[in-house]
């Protein structure tokens, strides 16, 4: 697909009349839709908006299929099995789910890296401080990410307490991925679960569960063309089996009497309620359209859009890009500081010329705080963002620099 | 700084637009923070600039790179304008409340609160003839006055009032009902000066002197007769006629004392002693000395007793 057959699928790119009118380098916090994932969940609303599982008539074997359809989409993404594939609201819901739901013991011990997104940094701490558990950092190496001695330093060290190994596959910060596949082999050898928060990842790398092994995968939908408000968590089978559901009512139980239940299959058990039927169904034709496009070409058009953005940026002196340089071990994000420059400001005087991007601490406080950091902008690309934008967005961001 | 003015600007914006009233919200945190010895981290100070220098970055990058330099600067000249133009707001507010008009008293051009300017308004008192210099509020007087030669209702009171004004005139007949009002409530020295400036009735003024003359009470309700009365009936000699009878008069004894010569002269005399107030308009009222020109709300007179 070339650029404007890929744009011509999103309306909101659509609209604009030229590039200087709306340019999305947003996309690190929620990707613009494509008209089929809007067309699905219009379709929902307008044709067959009844309950699903639950009623037996035609319409609502229409939505039980669409579910299922989308669960099996979801599940083939990541290379996992159906009943693994737990709908929740977005990332953070999937992360808490886990959180509540390992029973976990006082001196038990949570690993995260040193620079989670808040969604996988507060439940642990919260963790720490009604439980007892101990929730430790492992710091990044010198090219950004996880620092793998570091971490088998610390499961050593903590010697079969750890319980949970939860790292981002790649950071929202600065892009950089972490090698998955190598800390939950070296987790798996210490004892530890192993939970990956594939928010920024799943949206631009393919993800293999299996591949990789690792016990939970938290991901959004809204990060990767789909609908607001749909989340997914995969969780090993027999991991799942184990859990407690942290919320039971309508949907979870096969059947219930006055003072006892018998609770659904996984996944079913798990999600409670009236489910967001046009927002599964929305999800699954996101899912559709990434596989159209395939990771590969997300990979090609991040490199070429990330390298276009780092060249300009490296060439500026008082610019500092966050991570690495090197632009392909950054997908699709571009997060730099100016020296003696708000990143608010800045971040507004791009929104002046129509350039959307987002500045400030980026929901790692944690990070930002370790380093004494105000702050920083960051370009997020996706694969329908072009060159021809970049090029719009370093024209402006250097008469930005010129009047700062 | 870049705050303070936010917070003055969002906040009278806020009173039409709820984006405003938020921006109002995030001015005043930062302001708070501020007098409080805090740091504004609100980043709003960040926000403000940003928006404005990014909005110069499209018309020309040397003019952004200016204001940003001197955005400080910019931001204390616009504050000290908007406290200057806060006093004058506030002068303005307390002058029309005190006299009637923004700018003080006496005082014509625009005032937000008057905008049609309608208490400051007067029927103009020149006679055709060009003067050098034209009177102004400075030159009002009552010090060079006999005001023994006009009506007068005596009330033993430390506050002296006196109304110049003419029947027929527009301006007067707004602020006479006003005058009437407090003259009923306060216990006021009063003094009425009919001044002819319209194309009145050529003997109305020896018609009011000769009724002054002959009976001070009726004279009094004949006044407010004539201030009642419609503009077209003023202009009529029969209905003067009514009135004058109407209130009590013999008619026949009022004209006859309307053709003495004494009565023209003393009518001639009056008129010489008013020019000495310089007054240039309709109504001019003199309380306690201080003259109030056009029709004021009834607080403006009031305001002015002692
Ligand atoms: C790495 C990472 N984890 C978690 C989240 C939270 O995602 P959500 O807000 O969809 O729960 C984000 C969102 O920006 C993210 O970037």
């Amino acid at each position: 697909m070339n650029d404007s057959s890929i744009q011509s699928n999103f309306p909101t790119l659509n609209k604009r009349k030229s590039i200087e009118e709306f340019v999305y380098f947003d996309n690190a916090c929620t990707t613009l839709r494509p008209k089929s994932v809007i067309n699905a969940m219009n379709k929902y609303y307008e044709e067959y908006s009844v309950c699903g599982e639950r009623s037996l008539h035609k319409l609502g074997k229409m939505v039980s299929d669409k579910v299922h359809e989308t669960r099996s989409l979801v599940a083939r993404l990541i290379d996992a099995r159906k009943e693994e594939i737990v709908f929740t609201r977005n990332t953070t819901e999937s992360i808490n789910f886990v959180a509540y739901s390992i029973d976990w013991k006082k001196g038990d011990v949570v690993l995260t890296s040193d620079k989670e997104h808040n969604s996988n940094l507060l439940p642990w701490i919260r963790l720490s401080a009604k439980l007892g558990t101990v929730h430790a950092v492992v710091k990044s190496d010198s090219n950004g990410s996880i620092d793998l001695l570091y971490l088998k330093e610390l499961l050593e060290k903590y010697n079969g307490k750890v319980k949970l190994v939860a790292v981002t596959l790649s950071s929202n910060l600065d892009g950089i991925t972490n090698p998955v596949l190598e800390i939950a082999r070296l987790g798996h050898r210490y004892g530890a679960l192993i939970l990956v928060d594939a928010a920024q990842g799943l949206p631009h790398q393919s993800v293999s569960v299996k591949k990789f092994d690792v016990d939970f995968l938290a991901f959004s939908g809204h990060k990767m063309l789909g609908p607001s408000g749909t989340g997914v968590l995969y969780g090993k089978k027999k991991l799942l089996e184990e859990f407690e559901p942290f919320m039971i009512g309508g949907g979870t139980v096969v059947k219930s009497t006055y003072n006892s239940y018998c609770l659904e299959n996984i996944p079913e058990r798990f999600e409670a309620g009236l489910q967001d039927y046009a927002g599964i169904i929305g999800l699954g034709e996101a899912v559709k359209f990434i596989q159209k496009v395939g990771y590969k070409e997300i990979a090609r058009r991040d490199l070429e859009l990330n390298k276009y953005i780092t060249d300009y940026l490296c060439s500026i002196e008082r610019v500092h890009i966050i991570g690495a340089n090197e632009p392909e071990k950054r997908g699709g994000i571009i997060s730099f500081y100016v020296d003696g420059a708000d990143s608010h400001m800045i971040a507004l005087m791009l929104d002046e010329a129509n350039i959307m991007v987002r500045s400030g601490q980026l929901c790692v406080h944690s990070w930002f705080s370790d380093k004494d950091i105000q702050g920083a902008i960051r370009v997020s690309a996706y694969f329908y963002n072009t060159l021809e934008e970049a090029e719009y967005f370093t024209k402006t961001l250097s008469n930005i620099l010129k009047a700062v | 700084m870049a705050c303070i003015i936010a917070l003055i600007v969002f906040s009278i914006m806020g009173l039409f637009s709820a984006t405003h009233r938020q921006l109002a919200r995030e001015a005043f945190d930062c302001v708070f923070r501020r007098v409080t010895f805090r740091p504004c981290n609100t980043g709003f100070k960040e926000k403000i600039r940003g928006r404005i220098i990014g909005k110069l970055l499209k018309r020309s990058v040397a003019l952004a790179k200016f204001s940003n330099k001197y955005f400080e600067v910019f931001a204390w000249i616009f504050f000290l304008l908007t406290v200057a133009s806060t006093g004058y707001t506030i002068k303005g507010g307390y002058n029309f409340y005190r006299y009637g008009s923004c700018n003080g008293l006496n005082q014509g051009g625009f005032c937000a609160f008057d905008p049609t300017g309608k208490n400051n308004a007067t029927s103009s008192v020149a006679d055709g003839s060009c003067p050098i210099k034209q009177p102004t509020t400075k030159d009002l007087t009552l010090s060079a006055v006999d005001l023994e030669l006009f009506q007068s209702k005596k009330a033993d009171s430390k506050n002296d009032l006196v109304f110049v004004g003419c029947y027929s005139c527009d301006y007067t007949r707004k602020a006479y009902p006003v005058v009437k009002k407090l003259l009923e409530k306060e216990n006021i020295n009063y003094t009425f000066i009919h001044f002819s400036v319209k194309n009145e009735n050529e003997n109305f003024p020896l018609y009011v002197y000769a009724a002054s003359k002959i009976d001070q009470e009726k004279y009094w309700r004949l006044n407010d007769l004539f201030f009642e009365a419609s503009k077209e009936d003023l202009q009529s000699q029969e209905k003067i006629d009514k009135m004058v009878i109407k209130v009590g008069y013999d008619l026949q004894v009022i004209k006859d004392e309307a053709q003495k010569e004494t009565t023209k002269q003393a009518v001639q005399k009056q008129i010489e002693e008013i020019r000495k107030t310089h007054i240039y308009g309709t109504p001019t009222v003199f309380i306690n000395g201080r003259s109030i020109v056009g029709p004021k709300p009834y607080r403006v007179y009031k305001l002015m007793l002692r």
